[in-house]
Parts: structure tokens; sequence; C-alpha cells
């Protein structure tokens, strides 16, 4: 290769090696939306029913009512696969509503804080830097325990502490953007702070705020496990992968796949919707639009 | 900028990852740091043993004291009155003989006169009416069981404990209660960093929630152990504790679930064994509400539960189908008829009593241990059309509840560690006590007249009588008898399982290493 070619094709040659590749963390989410949304229509499944008698089944056993624990079954005998499909619904809910919150709770304090500049932004700044200094799943660990589990409570601890990150971007971004030759020409032309907040500073986070927002619902995703696994989470009559994980605990040696299919399934899509994430970041990113 | 911006996103994503892992596995964060030291190279003699509850204090008096790590802890460091055998009857520890007198108000303990403490003073009836006194003052867990209760000494070998009313229970409430040297005040925590006591074991080193660490009191007045030492570990993590069996990290390790038994079982060098505990799993309902005023409600809800296929299925070894209110080991156990499993019956009775299938029944329990057997019984009632709520509690909010009746039907595993109905019964199923709103001045005569005769034939019966109507009207279901599960290292001679979870190593012995 030469340097001239070199020179010619940068554009090219990124897009091509995105090629197929790529397009893997599209499919592996859509895969889990599907699953989440059309699963739990085809795939019957009762948390507070136990059939004991199919207790600790291993993959590929035939239940006692002749159907086939595709995936085995737990300690109380119930469909691992069910818990599965029923947990990607579950993880995805409260990925997306924790993950909306917080955008919007961050987009609107951030782009005020940035476009209004002086001693609002001065403390809202500091505010979001006070926040941030604490450790997000041990606030979210205080906020869960301290209530009844149910999941508007977790969709809350988790958003306590992830808007923080929306927050900060959104301010930076309107910083630059409110010296922007279009926002002054706007100024000048009377239009009111709330239409130039709206109309001509909030359309152009969007890029850096979805590429951030595909990192914050990873991070959620796991949070939320995370506080099932604790048993601070979901009540236990809500499916999710963080609680399956927990109750086979005790069964690693002998039934492992009462943790580890749910964990294989929650590492997928954390590993996805991250290279997504980094992906868009690359894309739409804070900085690559001025180059 | 943009990839320094992603790089960092990904580094908070490795960060919150991490400190999720260190979330999840603070509960075994012990493991490392207790690690047994030098008790392995010893010329024999060393065991090293991992319970199922952390020792907080060594105070046998104080606001841990009825905590089964204190009460183990206590019983190797210190004396008692008496102390239970293996069938649950009462022999001297430092009583030689008790008797009381006509009407159960006073009953008189002989002391043996060969006791001593570990520093060679000898153990006075002065000494065990001041720990008497100690452990009232602290108002402990343990003072609530001698309400406006004295203790006086005749001489020096003989005290004597009056009761404000006939208390036919007082040597097996006593098994609680440890003797520690007079003087020690009741605030006094510097004595138990290195607490004299008159028991098998001197402490060696402790550290609360972690490790105790006891080796033999040589001048300890029955066989001085002979062991070397003997470690008690917390391992919080189950899967942890069997790991640290298996490869010989610690000796003794029991409250083994079932599931884990087999594998256990397969092991040359362990030995498994399970013994009846003072346990029975008590559901009681609340009385007091509506839904659950009448009897036949009660006992219909109970006919609706497979107990029977739930036992078998999810606890093989370590339960059985209990046939009374309380274990076959408490003094008053008197088998009761099995209530069989009978759903359409069960449905039927609800119905005719006009039950509301419509409401929510809100079942309390504390432990994630027991959360498949709840979830199991929950499954059971939801196939009659009973709706019931588990609730699991952290064990502060529970016991708050349980004693402002704040639940429908509440679980417990309900221990008998005096090994005397009069704790259970006598002690939870009164109008006055009030724990589960039933109220029956018949059954209340029957308590009342067990506690004023200290004829244990006589006491047997009449707790039998009183079991029957307690299984009758269904105050709560009785469903399991507890068994506790052991395993030990071969090389441990002399090691018996004990019902209550308080194994006593002072008569065991190391071979082979």
């Amino acid at each position: 290769m030469t340097a001239a070619v070199t020179l010619d094709t940068p554009l090219a040659t990124r897009r091509r090696r995105g090629g197929w590749l790529g397009k893997v963390p599209y499919v592996v989410i859509g895969l889990y939306v599907l699953v989440g949304l059309v699963g739990p229509l085809l795939l019957d499944y009762d948390p507070v029913h136990t059939p004991l008698e199919d207790r600790l089944l291993s993959p590929g056993s035939t239940t006692a009512d002749g159907g086939t624990a595709w995936l085995g079954t737990d300690d109380l005998g119930r469909d691992v696969l069910a818990q599965i499909v029923y947990g990607a619904r579950t993880s995805v809910l409260i990925g997306v509503a924790t993950v909306g919150v917080a955008s919007v709770v961050g987009l609107l304090l951030g782009a005020v804080a940035g476009y209004a500049r002086g001693w609002l932004d001065a403390v809202l700044a500091r505010i979001f830097d006070v926040l941030l200094a604490f450790p997000a799943i041990l606030l979210a660990i205080v906020i869960a325990g301290a209530f009844q589990r149910s999941v508007l409570l977790v969709v809350v601890a988790l958003s306590a502490t992830a808007w923080i990150s929306f927050a900060r971007v959104t301010r930076s971004v309107a910083l630059s953007l409110r010296e922007r030759a279009w926002v002054d020409a706007a100024r000048v032309l009377g239009v009111p702070q709330r239409s130039i907040l709206w109309r001509h500073i909030l359309p152009f986070t969007a890029g850096p705020i979805v590429a951030l927002a595909t990192l914050e619902f990873a991070l959620v995703v796991l949070a939320e496990a995370g506080l099932s696994f604790l048993g601070i989470g979901l009540p236990s009559s809500t499916v999710s992968w963080g609680q399956t994980i927990a109750n086979g605990k005790a069964y690693l040696e002998t039934a492992w796949w009462i943790s580890t299919l749910p964990g294989i399934a929650l590492s997928l899509l954390i590993i996805n919707v991250g290279i997504l994430g980094d992906q868009l970041t690359a894309r739409y990113g804070r900085g690559r639009r001025d180059a | 900028m943009t990839r320094f911006r992603g790089r960092r996103l990904a580094t908070t994503v490795a960060a919150a990852a991490a400190l999720l892992l260190a979330a999840c596995s603070t509960t075994s964060g012990g493991d490392d740091t207790a690690d047994a030291g030098d008790s392995g190279e010893a010329t024999g003699g060393d065991i090293v043993a991992a319970g199922t509850y952390p020792i907080e204090s060594l105070d046998p008096h104080g606001a841990q004291g009825a905590s089964t790590g204190t009460q183990f802890a206590g019983q190797a460091i210190f004396s008692r009155l008496v102390r239970p055998s293996a069938d649950g009857s009462l022999v001297g520890d430092l009583a030689a003989e008790w008797t009381a007198n006509a009407d159960v108000t006073q009953w008189t303990f002989t002391l043996r006169d060969d006791a001593t403490f570990s520093d060679g003073e000898p153990v006075t009836a002065e000494d065990v009416v001041a720990s008497f006194d100690r452990m009232i003052a602290l108002d402990g867990p343990n003072a609530g069981n001698f309400p406006e209760y004295t203790m006086t000494s005749a001489s020096d070998t003989e005290v004597t404990i009056t009761s404000p009313v006939p208390d036919a229970a007082v040597p097996g409430k006593l098994l609680i209660f440890y003797v520690i040297p007079a003087g020690v005040a009741p605030d006094d925590t510097a004595f138990f960093t290195a607490p004299v006591g008159s028991g098998p074991f001197t402490v060696g080193a402790f550290t609360p929630g972690d490790s105790l660490e006891l080796a033999p009191n040589e001048s300890y007045w029955g066989d001085v152990p002979q062991v070397d030492t003997v470690t008690v570990r917390n391992i919080p993590e189950l899967s942890a504790r069997l790991t640290a069996l298996r490869t010989g990290e610690v000796d003794v390790v029991w409250g083994i679930p079932d599931d884990q038994l087999g594998a256990l079982q397969g092991e040359d060098t362990l030995t498994v064994e399970t013994v009846q505990s003072t346990a029975v799993y008590t559901m009681w309902f609340n009385s007091s509400i509506p839904a659950l005023t009448t009897p036949e409600v009660r006992r219909a809800l109970w006919q609706a539960v497979d107990f029977e296929t739930i036992i078998s299925t999810l606890y093989p070894e370590t339960g059985e189908l209990a046939d009374a209110p309380v274990s076959p080991l408490v003094l008053g156990h008197s088998p009761q008829e099995p209530v069989g499993f009978d759903p359409e019956a069960a449905q039927a009775a609800l119905t005719a009593a006009g039950f509301d299938f419509s409401q929510t029944l809100r079942l309390q329990f504390a432990n994630a241990e027991f959360r498949p057997f709840i979830q199991a019984v929950v499954s059971d009632l939801a196939e009659i059309g009973v709706t019931v709520e588990p609730l699991e509690k952290e064990q502060a909010v529970f016991t708050e509840d349980l004693l402002a009746l704040n639940w429908d039907v509440n679980f417990q595993q309900l221990a008998t560690p005096t090994y005397d109905a009069a704790s259970n019964l006598g002690r939870l199923y009164t109008c006055a006590a009030g724990r589960n709103g039933y109220c029956n001045p018949e059954l209340d005569a029957l308590l009342a007249a067990a506690s004023a005769t200290s004829d244990e034939a006589e006491r047997t019966d009449l707790y039998g009588q009183a079991s029957e109507i307690i299984w009758r009207d269904a105050v709560g279901m009785y469903p399991m008898a507890v068994s506790l599960a052991y395993a030990w290292n071969s090389d441990l001679d002399g090691f018996t399982p004990d019902p209550s979870g308080l194994p006593d190593f002072s008569k065991v012995t190391v071979s082979g290493s």
C-alpha cells in the first residue's frame, strides 16, 4: 500500500472494517429485544409455581409433564430457559426506563447549566461533581435497601446516580455550542432564551447523549443484576437474571446451569451493548463533528 | 478527545463491574484473613471448625447472650448449673443435684465442691449469685426468662432461685445461664478479652465476628481436653465453607443443606451424620385477623400444602414430618394425628367457611435459606386459589413485625434451647403472650398447670393435652422437625453432633495427624 492510497481511503477502510463484524452488536441486541418482547408470549412461566419433582434437572432433560427443559431446571423445578427469557424482558425494561429517566434529568440540568453559565452553572456543576464522588453502586444499595422492593424503586435507585454523566456531557456540549454563530445570531434576533435552548442547543447534544446512553444502559443492566443478586433489587415475583444467578450459587458444583446460563446471557448483552456504545461514541461523540 | 472519552467510559464500566463483584463477595470476605495460621503444624490436636453463625461477643449475659455464636463460646469457656445430655434430659454441670419445693416456686441447687475457675479460684455460690444478678442487671435476651426471679445463696455450695409464680421449667431455663467469677461489673468489657471461666477451654485469641481460638483449661475440674487448640472460624459463604472442609482447611462443618450432603458423603475422609434438633418449622397463623379467626380456615390452609412431598424433595436428609408443635427431644413432646394433604377438602372447607379468595395473605420470614421452602408452600396454596405473598425481611425488621403481629402467616424455625416445652408452648401460646393472636382460656389453664408441677410425667401429659388443642385448632402449621447435618474429618475421634448446633470439643481427640 502506498502512502497516497492510505491517505485517500481512511473513510472507506473504516467502513469496511466495520463491515459485518460491526453489525454483530446490532443483531445481538436486536435478538435480546425480540426475545424480551416475543419470548414471554411463546413460553409460559409462573415464578410462583414450583414443580418440585422436576428440581435440578440437567439441560435437555424431560420434565414430569412430558416437556423438555432445554436449559435445565432450578432448585424448585422451574425452567431456566423461561427464566432467562423473562429475565431479558426485565433487564431491558429496567435498562430503558432508568436510562430514560436519567437522560431526561441529566439533559435538562446539563443544558441549563451549560447555557446559563454564571452562578447557576457554578452551583449545578459543583452539585454534579459532589454526586460524582459518590460510589454509584453503594448509593443504589442504600436507596434500594431502605425501602420495600419494587421495580420502580430499582429504577429510582439506579437513576439516582446515572443522570450525572448525562448532565456533565450535556453541560460541556452546551458550553461550546452557546458560542457558535447560529446561537449568537438567534440571540441577536431576539429569540427567547428558552427557544434557543430548545431549538438551537438541545438537538445538537443528541449524538453524544445516544452514545452515552448505550454505555449507561450496559451499566444499569449490570447494576440491576447486582442488586437482585444481593437480594435488595426486584421483588421475588419478578424474574431477574441477578436473582436466578444468586439462586444457583449454592449449586455451582452440582447444577452449574442455574447460574452459568443466565450469567452468559447477561455477559453477552453487556459486551455487545458496550461495543455498540463504543461505535456510537466514535461516530457521534463530542469533537468528531468538528473534525 | 473522542477516544479519550470512550476509554474513560470503558474504564468506568470495568470499575463498576469490579465494585459490583466486590459488593457481591463481601459476605465471604473473611476467608483469607481468618486463615488458621499455624494451627495445622502443631503435633496433633488442632481442630478448626466453621460454624453457621459468627461469634460476636463472649459475654453470655449481654445483648448477644442468646445468639448461637455466644452460646457456643459460653459453653466452651464457662460452666452452667445444668447441661443437656444427648437425649435432651438434664444432667448436672456445676450443680450436683437440684430439688424444687412443694409449690414449685423455689429451686435449690447444690453445687459440686471441686469446681474451679481457670485462675485456680474455687467456684462458690457467691459467684453463681453474682452471675445471676449480672445477667438480670444487663437485661439481655436471656434475662427475659427470669422476670422478677431472685437468686440467693444459703451456703458456699447451695443456691436458691425463687420465682414469683410456680415455674417447673427453671432447670431448663438455666441451660443458657453461665457462671463467671463474682466481681465482674455489668459493663466490664475488658474481662471478656481474656475471660476467666470454669469451662473446659480458655480463650487463646478472639476476633469478634471472625474467629475464636480456644486452648484447654489446664485447671478444669473435669477431664482436661486432649487437643492443643480449637479454632472456630466464621465462613459465612456456604460453598467456601464446604470447600474448606474438603481441602482439610477446616475439620468440622455443620448446618449443611441437603443438596450439598450428597457430594460430602462421597468423600472417604469425611464422616457425615445428621442429628435430630430441638427445632420445628413453625408457621403461625395470625388468628387476630378476620380472615384467619376460625380454626376451620386455618386447618384447611394446612391441609392444602403437600408438606410430605416438599420435605422429601427439599429436605430428604434433614427433615421429617413433624408430629407435634415441639421436637421429640423436648420435654412435653406428645405425638399428634398427622394432618393429611387434601387440596379438594381444603378448598371445600374454605368455601364453606366463606373464605375470601381475592385477598392476599402476607407470609413473613427472615432468612434466605428458607426461601425455597416458602416458595414451595406458596405454590401449593396458589393451586387452591389462595394468594400468599412471601415477604423476606431483614432479621431486625422481622422481629419487630413479629411482635407487632404485622403479618398473616409467620414462618420461623423455632428451636427450644431449654429442652422444655415451657419455654415454647408455655411462653408463646398464652392469651397474655399475644404472640399469634390466638387466645383460649382452656389452653391457658393447661399451660399454667404444667408449669406448677415438677413431676415430669404429669407435665408431659399436660403439655400433651395443650399440644392437642394447638394442633386441632391449627394455631399454626407445624410441617417439619429439623435435623442438623454435620460433616467432620474422620481423623477426629469422639466427636458427637449436637442437637442445638453447639458441638462440644472437650472430648474430641485427633488421630493420625
